[in-house]
């Protein structure tokens, strides 16, 4: 069997990509099965390696063709972007678990969706995995043109115009984020991030702070940092079902790792945390604010998802080990929560052509099970003490009350009033408004279902027993402070 | 006593051309984003994101060029050089190979931008960014 090593996350969905047509010339069914494989196997070589990871303590460095790092592209595993990576790559195959029959009979669009799903995955798995700027930028853009095609995966809908005012969006980030490797490359002759790190001190202040600003910019529209993620619910809504899932889980995640690397590990401002806090902040109240008046309900979950990112961006501005606990365990359930959401609703409206949240009256009757997920997504998500969110609210809290920023708290918990209110809006419409008997329920079939109930049973898990992941976050966020350990083991070998 | 002459003048006329060229560069940029900000017709905003690529990837080649320098291969007429004992000065490499994997997305992406533009058309019947409303901008 083939070992476990992080350069298959990115080789071997790529390969599988390239070859996926050949496989449909042999058997239809085959374009299904193989990415299948393919997650099942990239989900146990997550779980194998984290494991290696936390327990040995040290981070995998991977050297690409034996190059060593200042001149090579090298690979890092560490405890932080292992963690990152393993759960992406184990949500990736729930999703490929919950669009298994996705498209049954148009087999052209089936193929296009799985060569892109397996694109995105390793697009934002390259983003967190790789040690090197310009690398980083090259992922970014695999994940970019995956998600421009996914958006405007549907003929029938706006999702040819949603694409393009992302890709507008995108190039424009793409566009900086080329400008600030330029000037760093042209200070400092190298593009590997360890050793950017350790020669920072020489570049001059003025043009450290422009190759801070153009990549922060550039990274924070990847990462739906307000203002500039306009293209985000438009996106979200556009995109079939599970694509709303990736990009929440994925992309958006792939886009803040960045960042933080960005900010914690590549330059050593201390005003980084500060324009950290503010961006989340604003991001925040602007998404939350806005997704009290949606009346779509993927455009209402795409705001709530924006939001949770500003929540995150403040977990992680503390600087301290309980922020960066809290922001790693923020980030952990909004992907699980959130692909949960996305999976349910887009069953919840699988008939209704506008998606609006009214046409959802009196639904909880006849899709009980969907229902049902929903609302334990919903009460997660705003922080019921059985699940999991409830912990990560409640880690954020703690952070908060340690740095005595008492105004925080009680923005945090409105906030939580805030998503309480427009979930319970959608739950309403769901058990207690007359049904108007206008579309028709859509019974999930049962491997979406599956893919359904195992979030929801990680979620109750998490939520009762959180010692299953507090070991992995608390070495994940111990790794990303540590930023004298980042550079040593990249470059001292 | 001529030679020292001759050699500063050649070295004026390259950084003038640097100017040039830097300006040039930092130009097609402005005009990029110019169009992308100010033109309504999608194809103009296309050409716009293609311009702006066009000035980073010069800028990149600019600042990886050496005056005087060779082509970063070792050809015989090089290594000729070196056996002699001379010293041979080469351009850097590393931004030429940055912006051939730049041009290749660039192309990707305009590749993307403008099967959505067919796209819109068949739709909308109009390439007017204006006409083009269904979500909220």
């Amino acid at each position: 069997m083939v070992a476990a090593n992080p350069i298959y996350y990115i080789a071997l969905p790529l390969l599988t990509a390239f070859l996926l047509p050949l496989f449909g010339k042999l058997h239809k069914e085959l374009i299904r099965i193989v990415p299948g494989l393919l997650f099942a196997y990239l989900a146990w070589m997550s779980f194998v390696l984290i494991n290696q990871v936390m327990t040995t303590g040290q981070p995998i460095v991977v050297q690409i063709a034996g190059w060593k790092p200042p001149l090579g592209i090298n690979l890092m595993f560490t405890p932080f972007s292992g963690f990152l990576v393993a759960f992406i790559n184990i949500l990736a195959f729930l999703v490929w678990l919950y669009s298994y029959k996705f498209k049954k009979v148009e087999f052209d669009n089936a193929l296009k969706y799985f060569v892109l799903l397996m694109l995105i995955t390793a697009g934002s798995t390259g983003v967190i995995v790789t040690g090197d700027l310009f690398n980083q930028f090259v992922f970014l853009e695999i994940t970019a043109i995956s998600s421009y095609s996914l958006t405007a995966f549907y003929r029938g809908r706006d999702g040819a115009e949603a694409a393009f005012k992302y890709l507008l969006i995108g190039s424009l980030a793409s566009t900086f984020v080329l400008l600030g490797i330029l000037i760093i490359y042209t200070q400092l002759g190298t593009l590997n991030m360890a050793d950017i790190a350790r020669n920072i001190d020489k570049m001059p202040q003025s043009l450290k702070i422009a190759a801070f600003l153009l990549l922060f910019v550039g990274f924070g529209i990847e990462a739906e940092m307000f203002p500039m993620n306009g293209w985000a619910p438009d996106a979200y809504s556009q995109a079939p079902g599970p694509i709303g899932a990736v990009f929440a889980s994925m992309t958006s995640k792939a886009g803040l790792y960045a960042l933080l690397r960005l900010s914690f590990t590549i330059f050593d401002f201390s005003v980084a945390s500060k324009l950290l806090f503010v961006m989340g902040l604003l991001t925040l109240i602007f998404a939350e604010g806005i997704a009290l008046r949606q009346e779509r309900i993927k455009r209402m979950l795409a705001y709530s998802s924006i939001g949770q990112i500003g929540l995150i961006m403040i977990a992680f501005s503390f600087n301290t080990y309980l922020g960066f606990f809290a922001g790693i365990f923020l980030m952990l359930n909004h992907a699980l929560i959130k692909s949960l959401l996305f999976f349910s609703a887009s069953f919840l409206v699988y008939n209704s052509p506008q998606k609006y949240i009214r046409d959802l009256n009196g639904f909880g009757k006849y899709m009980p099970l969907t229902a049902f997920l929903f609302g334990l997504g919903a009460f997660a998500l705003v922080g019921f003490p059985p699940l999991s969110g409830f912990w990560s609210k409640f880690y954020l809290v703690t952070a908060a009350a340690d740095k005595n920023m008492i105004f925080l708290v009680v923005v945090i918990l409105s906030v939580a009033m805030v998503e309480l209110v427009y979930y319970f809006r959608v739950l309403h419409r769901l058990y207690f408004a007359e049904p108007t008997g206008e579309y028709e329920p859509k019974r999930p079939r049962w491997n979406a279902a599956l893919a359904m109930i195992l979030l929801a049973v990680v979620i109750l898990a998490i939520g009762i027993y959180p010692d299953m992941v507090t070991g992995y976050i608390g070495k994940a966020a111990h790794a990303i402070m540590d930023k004298a350990g980042y550079i040593q083991s990249v470059l001292a070998r | 006593m001529n030679r020292p002459k001759l050699k500063l003048r050649k070295m004026n006329s390259l950084e003038y051309l640097k100017i040039v060229l830097y300006t040039t560069s930092i130009l097609l940029i402005i005009i990029g984003l110019y169009a992308v900000v100010i033109k309504r017709n999608l194809i103009k905003i296309v050409l716009g994101l293609s311009i702006v690529d066009s000035g980073v990837n010069l800028l990149f080649i600019l600042m990886g060029y050496i005056s005087g320098g060779t082509a970063p291969i070792f050809s015989p007429a090089v290594m000729e050089k070196i056996q002699a004992g001379q010293s041979v000065s080469m351009v850097d490499p590393v931004p030429q190979a940055l912006v051939l994997t730049a041009i290749v997305i660039g192309f990707g992406v305009t590749a993307v931008a403008l099967a959505l533009v067919i796209r819109l058309y068949k739709h909308h019947k109009t390439t007017n960014i204006d006409e083009i409303r269904n979500l909220k901008w």
